[in-house]
């Protein structure tokens, strides 16, 4: 235990400024949003800013785009907007290939020189993914408390604490799945821009396959291989319950992918 | 630990990367408390070799052992004894002399005596203000002093060493081989890769020639520098023919009326005889050099 502990505490020494950054970004994007949906509320123009939307897109958007042109919208837009999606997804992108970058630099050759089985270092970056999530999440849901306590107009309708929790909770399952499919492509690969390359451009696939997906019909038949279908924040701002199947199947394809980083590592030659 | 077993034992080892073949059915037991130098040139699978004792590469075929611990299916006991100095310390440059001695002390399950360690760090002149700077600030001698602090910080019952002094200057050398003799002293066994050929004949006990993944020369230093041609010069009272023919393993490099220079392989127990007959004034051999053998070997093979 202890060398996991001094596993885990070495990893995130090395990634505490790049955390720390993006904690504080994170949780000041929050704080912008509130500023930005404070205006709107204010100068009373959310009605104004629905009529300017073609009517084709409102059909496209569906009775989502109604729920999202509020105060309460602009404030959950914060767990949604592609800016934060794209942030918490290239964070576990690199918090995941690190145990390929440990190969590709030799630091791992000090390490596994000394008894230390090969899955502690799947563990490490594992229990690393998990921490580092929690903490922007954290960071993101103080940033919108201190934008809702600070900012807010007391007559703006607030979303609740439980769709802020459902949202962070949702958004976080969608990181970590991606941080293992990151980490079982970097336990394959043998440099860590390759893997980054790599589930990279598979984000940004899945991505587009359900966003196309959700605006053209034809699109849907494959959009359901996409992890990005199984965060529904529209659902959640609706008013609709936290989707367990979501969380199933974004766990789902977490631990499948772990397990087969497991297998992945152990099974790989450590050379660089 | 089983005891009586050898400190290393390699049985019928191959690794092949596709088409290549890394390492080619070696064979290799180097003893406890011996000094084993592994020699050979870039690319003749030393490191491929070194990789997969630390089951950091797996063998496409034979095994390897540590102390009698197979080195992929008990891999954790038999690295659980081994001091391992890579041949490129892949250490990130943010963290401290200091830190990093202090992860690997953590990480290796063991305790490092404070006394030990101290003990290297003045050795090799690497004092708490060095060990409290960043690794970036490091030159490529006090990283190499650093990475053999923490091969011998825990004093391991095996020490496997890529090149040990690759970028430290004489005097730190002279401060390695210091540390490795007290090692030896402890009964600590050290099977170590070298290109210095010097310093394998001054510190190892045996050596093992490496050549396209295959062991060409393994022997005593002693027995190796036996295989070593010497010149013998030879001073005459007065002028002598040049003999129309020479003993088994005598060669001869230059010829005046009044001396020669012969070349001879193998032992010089025939020498008297040969000159017995003839007007000697001075005789002077050669002494032998390891380097003279094993650059044979690496250019040539087993002959």
């Amino acid at each position: 235990m202890i060398m996991l502990f001094a596993l885990i505490a070495q990893s995130l020494r090395r990634v505490r400024k790049f955390l720390l950054a993006a904690g504080v970004l994170l949780a000041g994007f929050q704080v912008v949003l509130i500023l930005q949906a404070n205006s709107i509320q204010t100068s009373n123009t959310f009605a104004q800013m629905g009529a300017m939307v073609p009517a084709f897109a409102r059909d496209v958007l569906g009775p989502s785009f109604v729920a999202f042109l509020t105060f309460k919208g602009i404030v959950c837009l914060g767990y949604f907007h592609p800016v934060v999606m794209g942030a918490l997804v290239s964070v576990s992108l690199t918090l995941a290939t690190i145990p390929v970058m440990e190969i590709e630099t030799g630091f791992i050759d000090l390490v596994l020189a000394r008894p230390v089985a090969r899955h502690w270092i799947v563990t490490r970056s594992i229990l690393v993914a998990v921490i580092s999530t929690a903490y922007l999440l954290a960071m993101m849901a103080i940033g919108t408390w201190i934008g809702l306590s600070y900012f807010a107009a007391k007559s703006a309708a607030w979303p609740s604490a439980s769709l802020i929790g459902s949202l962070a909770i949702n958004l976080g399952f969608l990181t970590l799945c991606w941080a293992a499919i990151a980490m079982a492509i970097g336990c394959a690969c043998r440099r860590r821009g390759s893997a980054g390359a790599i589930a990279g451009l598979l984000a940004l696939t899945a991505y587009l396959t359900d966003y196309i997906g959700r605006a053209w019909k034809p699109a849907e038949s494959v959009a359901w291989l996409s992890p990005f279908r199984y965060y529904t924040p529209f659902e959640l701002v609706m008013g609709s319950a936290l989707s367990a199947k979501n969380l199933y199947v974004l766990g789902g394809i977490a631990a499948a992918a772990f397990a087969l980083a497991y297998l992945l590592y152990s099974r790989r030659d450590i050379s660089h | 630990m089983p005891s009586g077993s050898a400190a290393i034992s390699i049985r019928g080892l191959t690794k092949r990367y596709g088409k290549l073949i890394a390492v080619d059915r070696l064979d290799l037991e180097v003893r406890r408390g011996e000094v084993f130098g592994f020699l050979g040139l870039n690319g003749a699978g030393k490191t491929t070799t070194i990789r997969i004792l630390l089951d950091l590469l797996r063998p496409t075929s034979g095994s390897a052992a540590i102390f009698g611990h197979d080195c992929q299916s008990d891999s954790l006991k038999a690295r659980s004894t081994v001091g391992y100095l890579p041949g490129e310390m892949g250490i990130y440059s943010d963290l401290t002399g200091h830190e990093v001695l202090k992860f690997l002390e953590r990480i290796g399950g063991g305790s490092v005596s404070k006394e030990h360690r101290h003990s290297l760090t003045e050795r090799f002149e690497l004092g708490d203000r060095d060990l409290s700077r960043k690794l970036r600030e490091y030159s490529t001698g006090m990283k190499r002093k650093l990475g053999l602090i923490q091969a011998f910080q825990a004093d391991p019952l095996l020490l496997i060493l890529d090149e040990p002094t690759e970028g430290l200057d004489p005097l730190m050398q002279e401060s390695f081989y210091e540390v490795l003799a007290d090692a030896r002293q402890r009964g600590r066994t050290v099977f170590m890769s070298s290109h210095v050929l010097p310093e394998v004949e001054r510190v190892c006990d045996r050596i093992a020639v490496l050549r396209k993944g295959e062991v060409v020369l393994l022997s005593s230093v002693e027995d190796a520098r036996k295989l070593a041609s010497r010149n013998v010069r030879v001073a005459f009272q007065q002028e002598v023919a040049i003999p129309a023919s020479l003993p088994q393993g005598y060669e001869m490099i230059d010829a005046k009326p009044r001396s020669w220079t012969l070349r001879v392989t193998g032992q010089l127990g025939s020498l008297p005889a040969f000159l017995a007959a003839l007007p000697v004034a001075d005789l002077a051999v050669e002494e032998a050099r390891l380097e003279d053998v094993l650059v044979k070997y690496y250019r040539d093979g087993a002959e």
